[in-house]
């Protein structure tokens, strides 16, 4: 009797169980058709299409399919280029960042100073004006630079004013504990800081750096302006304007963007689930 | 024989407001010392200044030989500082074993990075010294798959590893499950009885009674009463004594 009993409980968990799962599967599969569902609708209002309804003809948006194909590899080339600023940008950033965070948490004035100064600069004037001020008004002052190397200059200066934020939440998420813990085996703060704080609060900021970056690869874009890289943005830009076929040329770099953020977003998802599982 | 630990009219001020006034001190080696006290009475600031995770505010600390000045403003200081907490191994209350490393890794931390010894010197240490905590089949497990308990000893074994001559407990019982103290007791109970010099700060009348060679009672910042255990807690001389005696045998303690 008590058996059966028994039996009859952990099964009705497990059917509650099986429930949630159904209901989580088909809330998924819903999300899933409708996403084909919105991407179809796209695709037809620029698939050229025409149809009467009664007195009216309507006519989805027709593209020039040739310009398309014989453009796609020249604007592809430029995803190279945008990877390399980004990737550049985001270690100049993340340096930066984490010497403007170790600043925010001196207690030594003139550090504290000059991250909080650099914080605000930076975050109080465009990334815009900022690319422009390296590319075109350093040479005034007799300092060339590439646009490259006035690209990712801005852009990691700007994100690491912006990722500072994310690494002083990390710092400071490591528990006055563990540096007393690290103060009582006799480590000095040097050691304390690499050896016990540093590893933790990395591991707390990397998902964010993640996000940031994902935003860079297309902020990268603005770099575009200086004429000079050759990355997704200026060639479509330039192959659109020459043949007045911007229509084509911006989708086609949207798509190629948009490709790009898919990818490191599932990447990103990949390595934020590692690092939860290891969760230690 | 001089003492290990000499505390010399120790002063404390957080603020304005006045923790520690004028204690002194002395603990001879291989003797186990119970601070007891209300909360906020003082005892675990005091047991904090003698590493100087606090800093007192004025008197004379002095570990094994070394003697720091709180009001010593010399270079030399942060030497001798580095020297006492060489001298001395901490157990915290919430354990604060490092999450990012496994038992191993945590116990051997100290002796390679502080005192620059071989890894595998450290690790043969570390290895008796968590089989004598009971710990060493948990060696490569990160601390987060352990219980309150076993990160307790693990943390008592990191102390250990590092040879000090003093150990300071501070409440090491007091976030535990009731049901996990126990081997956290018997732990410490093992580590007194190979004749470590200990200060324990505790809640932990039984522990008190049955290991501890003396029992020092603090209130509002100053030491009451000092006595043997069963001299203490049968004859009590000052009446806040009696009171917090009575107070843990309400609290079934």
């Amino acid at each position: 009797m008590a058996l059966t009993e028994k039996h009859e409980s952990t099964s009705h968990a497990e059917q509650l169980y099986q429930a949630q799962l159904r209901r989580d599967r088909i809330f998924r599969a819903n999300v899933g058709v409708s996403w084909a569902v919105l991407f179809l609708i796209l695709i037809f209002l620029f698939s050229g299409q025409k149809f009467e309804l009664g007195d009216f003809t309507f006519k989805t948006i027709s593209l020039n399919t040739s310009f398309i194909v014989k453009n796609l590899w020249f604007i592809a080339q430029g995803l190279g280029q945008t990877l390399l600023i980004s990737s550049l940008s985001i270690l100049f950033a993340m340096t930066l960042a984490l010497f403007a965070a170790l600043g925010r948490l001196s207690a030594f004035p003139p550090f504290y100073a000059v991250s909080t100064f650099y914080v605000s600069l930076i975050r109080g004037t465009p990334l815009y004006l900022q690319i422009f001020f390296f590319f075109l008004a350093l040479p005034q002052l007799g300092i060339v630079l590439s646009g490259l190397v006035s690209g990712v200059l801005a852009l990691g200066l700007n994100y690491g004013a912006y990722m500072s934020e994310t690494f002083r939440a990390g710092l400071s998420s490591v528990g006055k504990g563990q540096r007393e813990a690290a103060m009582a085996l006799g480590m000095t703060p040097g050691q304390t800081m690499r050896r016990v704080v540093l590893p933790q609060a990395l591991r707390f900021a990397i998902p964010p750096m993640g996000n940031d970056f994902i935003s860079m690869t297309k902020d990268s874009a603005l770099v575009s302006a200086t004429g000079f890289v050759h990355e997704l943005m200026w060639r479509a830009v330039k192959v659109g304007r020459a043949q007045f076929n911007n229509l084509e040329a911006l989708i086609i770099a949207a798509i190629f963007y948009w490709m790009m953020t898919l990818i490191l977003t599932y990447i990103q998802g990949k390595i934020e689930t590692h690092l939860a599982k290891g969760d230690r | 024989m001089p003492p290990i630990v000499k505390i010399t009219n120790l002063d404390k001020y957080f603020g304005r407001l006045h923790v520690l006034k004028s204690v002194s001190l002395d603990v001879p080696e291989r003797q186990v010392v119970c601070l007891i006290g209300r909360s906020g009475s003082g005892k675990s600031t005091l047991l904090r200044c003698i590493n100087f995770l606090e800093e007192p505010s004025r008197g004379i600390i002095e570990v094994g030989g070394i003697q720091v000045d709180a009001e010593d403003k010399s270079k030399e200081r942060r030497q001798l500082v580095h020297n006492v907490r060489l001298t001395t191994g901490m157990v915290f209350q919430e354990f604060n074993l490092f999450p990012h490393m496994t038992v191993l890794e945590n116990v051997i931390e100290g002796p390679v990075t502080v005192k620059g010894m071989e890894r595998s010197q450290a690790i043969e240490l570390a290895r008796q010294n968590l089989e004598n905590v009971g710990m060493l089949f948990k060696a490569d497990e990160y601390p987060l798959r352990l219980s309150g308990g076993q990160k307790q000893r693990v943390a008592i074994a990191r102390a250990l590893t590092m040879q000090p001559r003093v150990m300071l407990f501070d409440e090491p019982t007091s976030a535990l499950d009731p049901e996990l103290i126990g081997e956290v007791l018997s732990v410490m109970k093992k580590v007194a009885y190979e004749g470590m010099t200990m200060i324990v700060v505790t809640h932990e009348m039984g522990f008190a009674r049955e290991v501890a060679d003396r029992v020092v009672v603090m209130s509002e910042g100053k030491l009451i009463e000092d006595a043997a255990p069963e001299e203490l807690f049968s004859h009590p001389k000052d009446p806040r004594t009696q009171a917090l005696i009575d107070r843990y045998r309400s609290e079934g303690a």
